[in-house]
């Protein structure tokens, strides 16, 4: 790509923080960012954990390796992805965790390619790759030898009614390995969602719903004639309260705008 | 009537102790210590009713103390400082309460000379409260005796003549329902039943006239500011005030899963359309009105079906539509018009009005008629309320007393916190205020504890509390120890960017202290702990800081499917969080180093409190 992909820009945000907010919004517990040595990060929440890469040039094993091990104890499935899935919906992303049972890995077979970035794991297999990692096994195929894989084809993956609603193409899985590929994903429309006005913020028959494209919070307010800040707010289909504009949306979410000053 | 010669500006330094049993007043004096450490409003009043109250008096008792607090903004042209506290021990709670009003009532009652004037005692027959420059004297009542606040207002200004301004109970009051108003111009000092009582000594009402003059310390300064304020209080901050009021909160958490809906069996209404103040303000609104000395303008007075008008809040219609269940606008109004006409808190109303519904539904109650979404039959409750007729003596005592006698598991979705009903903020979804509501002194209250502005100022995820919750918590209530003591709107507190520093600068303007932010922030805490101090010596046990068992055992869920749930032992952590940042032992009491009052000696109306000391 010529750049971190992390830092590219999304529709005023970064990729990795629309990767990491769809997965905040898909999984109950901490998201955890691997970073490579010395690799600068975007702007993310204060929530988000970040560790390091302590060797570079070992690929996604590596990377595994750290999220796993700081994810044991803490949660008892993972689901690991890259940075450069501008379309991850969080509709895929519980499809794949919920299927895990008594599998170790749940493995998506999408779009004609095995999918070791957007797959669930369980978080003790961590010894497992560092062992991996020691014999110069850096394949994750080396993992999936010896432990239980579920796999996951479009038609399995399909048969979650919400997933092949929100996503029947499984345009989940497209990365942008190239210029060309974040040009493309760049020029598709943002996604469509509905947006709704309540109090002062509606004057002038504004309340809605009405639909927008916003990749975005901030985009949506910008749509909806809004912007963001001390006395406005929005909350992604009735979950928590935020102010943070970088909030990644995608197809179907509901945007909700109050005055930050609701109460009596 | 003038100022003590060594008050500060803003105060006459003194207290205005009437026996209403014989009408004698005796004057308690004040010193700058006391006012400098409680300020005004709630917090004088809490300082009162410890020195004042006799330990474990029964609240509707003649020597259980009522006390009017004014402010030293009062009588300023600071906008929203025309507001007065009344407070007592609540016959609903058992505990202290405070609860405001605003309008002339509190600059003339001010500007009788005293910083508070306090009621004690049992008059023969219903009377009126009379005071002015001339002191405290009594006038019968009988022929109001009956009527309700507004009209007695009305009979009462015509017989007294121009310059008096009166406080008044309803029915409710008389009838010494638990949750009854004091209400002056439609205003009313809700929550905790201070209007029973009133109604206990029968003080029908308490007239006041101004008759003298108080000087802030240096007056153009006290004009520039009440001029940046002024211009500030007509922002962005209050445009919700202005434009729609309160009431536009029910769309807001109805979308946000915080309405509380048919005693809290659910946290969204479908029908919540139909009481929305985006569609009914168009249809019914008739005017827009404001406080004395106000430059919002926050109330919305609605065309009832009938010809009657009502003034509509969130609180009112949540409490007496998605609260009951019932979506016609017209019946909600007519149910908070009858309210004020009785005098009663609309959200303790409509919050045991719920409670029976429940129980009429599970047939622990015998009442066929009362049903969720029946707006004829929520009407009918309030009338028994009003009359003391039928279920009306059950439901006059609020739900917790209520449910103690039907039983039958009836005590745990009775919708309260020591005793006093929850207002329209769902706990399960709000988790900073569920806190707020668990710990505060009042019991289940918005307006002591503003916690719920954390949870929705996008900060926090109001669905995880934890220790950010606890901070919020703390950081409200303090804030609302401080404006409620002051006294200013809350509705006018977005304007304020550095809120200690900002209110430390008004008051230094009136008094002339060397007052900063972080004194006020001590104020604060100090007021807080008083009311807790208050509390302990009345009763107060560690298992009144907990919420109704339903919120801790029915999780709901969001729109987004994610689940609202507060757990017993989440709470639990938050309130030990906070005690911890109280400075309050495990089980919630303050360390005895902290209950011994820094003022020494205690209050003796009419003598000699020179015998305090700084501490």
């Amino acid at each position: 790509m010529g750049s971190a992909k992390a830092a590219l820009p999304w529709h005023g945000s970064t990729l990795l923080r629309r990767t990491v907010g769809v997965v905040a919004r898909a999984t109950a517990g901490p998201v955890v960012v691997v970073r490579a040595p010395d690799q600068q990060l975007p702007d993310l929440p204060a929530d988000v954990v970040v560790r390091d890469d302590p060797t570079e040039g070992l690929g996604p094993m590596q990377g595994l390796s750290v999220g796993l091990h700081a994810l044991t104890g803490r949660a008892d499935v993972a689901f690991c992805c890259s940075t450069d899935m501008p379309f991850l919906h969080p509709a895929f992303v519980q499809r794949v965790v919920t299927a895990l049972d008594e599998h170790d890995v749940v493995l998506p077979i999408a779009r004609g390619h095995r999918q070791p970035l957007a797959a669930a794991y369980r978080p003790e297999l961590a010894v497992a790759v560092d062992r991996l990692l020691a014999a110069g096994q850096l394949k994750p195929a080396f993992l999936f030898d010896e432990c239980r894989v579920l796999r996951l084809d479009d038609d399995a993956l399909l048969a979650d009614e919400s997933l092949a609603a929100a996503d029947p193409e499984l345009d989940s899985v497209v990365n942008v390995n190239e210029p060309a590929d974040y040009e493309q994903a760049l020029a598709r429309p943002a996604p469509e969602v509905r947006v709704e006005r309540f109090g002062v913020l509606a004057a002038n028959g504004g309340r809605g719903p009405h639909t927008v494209r916003a990749a975005t919070v901030a985009e949506a307010a910008e749509a909806s004639g809004l912007s963001l800040g001390r006395h406005v707010v929005a909350a992604v289909n009735g979950d928590r309260v935020t102010h943070d504009g970088a909030t990644p949306l995608v197809v179907g979410d509901a945007v909700t705008f109050v005055s930050a000053d609701a109460g009596g | 009537m003038t100022a003590a010669s060594d008050a500060p500006g803003g105060y006459f330094g003194r207290a205005l102790v009437v026996d209403v049993g014989t009408g004698a007043g005796t004057v308690l004096p004040l010193s700058d210590r006391v006012l400098r450490d409680h300020l005004g409003g709630a917090g004088l009043g809490a300082w009162l009713m410890t020195e004042l109250g006799p330990g474990g008096v029964d609240p509707l008792a003649p020597e259980a103390p009522l006390a009017f607090t004014f402010s030293p903004l009062v009588g300023t042209p600071l906008t929203t400082s025309a507001k007065f506290a009344v407070v007592a021990k609540s016959p609903l709670t058992g505990l202290l309460t405070d609860a405001l009003a605003s309008s002339h009532f509190a600059i003339s009652g001010k500007l009788t000379g005293n910083d508070a004037i306090v009621v004690r005692g049992r008059c023969e027959r219903p009377s009126v409260l009379l005071v002015d420059g001339d002191g405290a004297r009594m006038e019968p009542a009988d022929e109001v005796w009956g009527w309700s606040a507004a009209e007695t207002e009305v009979a009462l200004s015509e017989r007294l003549g121009a310059g008096w301004r009166i406080a008044a109970i309803g029915p409710a009051g008389e009838r010494q329902v638990h949750y009854a108003t004091v209400s002056h111009d439609g205003r009313h000092a809700g929550r905790g039943g201070l209007g029973a009582v009133l109604g206990a000594k029968r003080v029908k009402a308490v007239a006041v006239r101004a008759t003298t003059k108080v000087a802030p310390a240096d007056r153009d300064a006290v004009l520039a500011a009440a001029r940046d304020l002024r211009t500030r209080s007509r922002g962005q901050a209050t445009a919700k005030y202005r434009e729609l009021g309160t009431l536009a909160n029910l769309l807001a958490f109805n979308a946000l899963s915080t309405l509380p809906t048919r005693n809290f069996t659910a946290a969204t209404f479908d029908q919540a359309e139909r009481l929305a103040a985006e569609d009914i303000s168009e249809l019914r609104k008739v005017a827009r009105n404001s406080c004395a000395s106000c430059s919002i303008g926050c109330e919305h007075i609605y065309a009832t079906k009938d010809g009657r008008t009502a003034r509509v809040e969130y609180e009112n219609v949540f409490a007496l539509g998605p609260m009951c269940g019932v979506s016609d606008p017209d019946d909600v109004l007519a149910a908070s018009a009858r309210c004020d006409e009785l005098g009663i808190d609309t959200i303790s109303a409509g919050g045991t009005i719920a409670w029976a519904m429940e129980c009429a539904e599970r047939g622990l109650i015998d009442a066929p008629w009362l049903r969720f979404g029946d707006g004829s039959a929520l009407l009918r409750a309030l009338n028994e309320i009003g009359s003391g007729i039928g279920l009306g003596p059950l439901l006059a005592v609020g739900s917790r007393r209520a449910a103690e006698r039907v039983g039958g598991g009836s005590e745990s979705f009775a919708p309260h916190v020591k005793g006093l009903e929850l207002p329209g903020y769902e706990p399960r979804s709000l988790h900073a205020m569920a806190l707020g509501l668990a710990v505060n002194a009042r019991g289940a209250d918005h307006n002591r504890s503003g916690a719920y502005e954390a949870d929705l100022s996008g900060d926090l995820d109001r669905l995880d509390g934890g220790a950010a919750h606890v901070a919020a918590a703390v950081e409200t209530e303090d804030r609302a120890a401080i404006m409620d003591s002051l006294i200013l709107c809350k509705f006018l507190r977005g304007v304020f960017t550095e809120p200690f520093d900002e209110w430390a600068a008004l008051l230094r303007t009136v008094t002339g202290w060397d007052v900063d932010g972080a004194e006020l922030r001590e104020t604060a805490e100090r007021i807080v702990l008083l009311k807790r101090a208050y509390n302990l010596r009345e009763g107060w046990t560690p298992a009144d800081d907990w919420l109704p068992e339903r919120l801790l055992s029915e999780p709901l869920q969001v729109g987004s499917g994610r689940t609202a749930e507060l757990t017993p032992e989440r709470l639990r952590a938050m309130i030990d969080g906070y005690y911890a940042a109280r400075g309050l032992d495990s089980t919630g009491r303050p360390h005895p180093t902290d209950l011994s009052p820094p003022h020494g000696a205690r209050a003796r109306p009419g003598g000699d409190n020179s015998a305090e000391v700084r501490n």
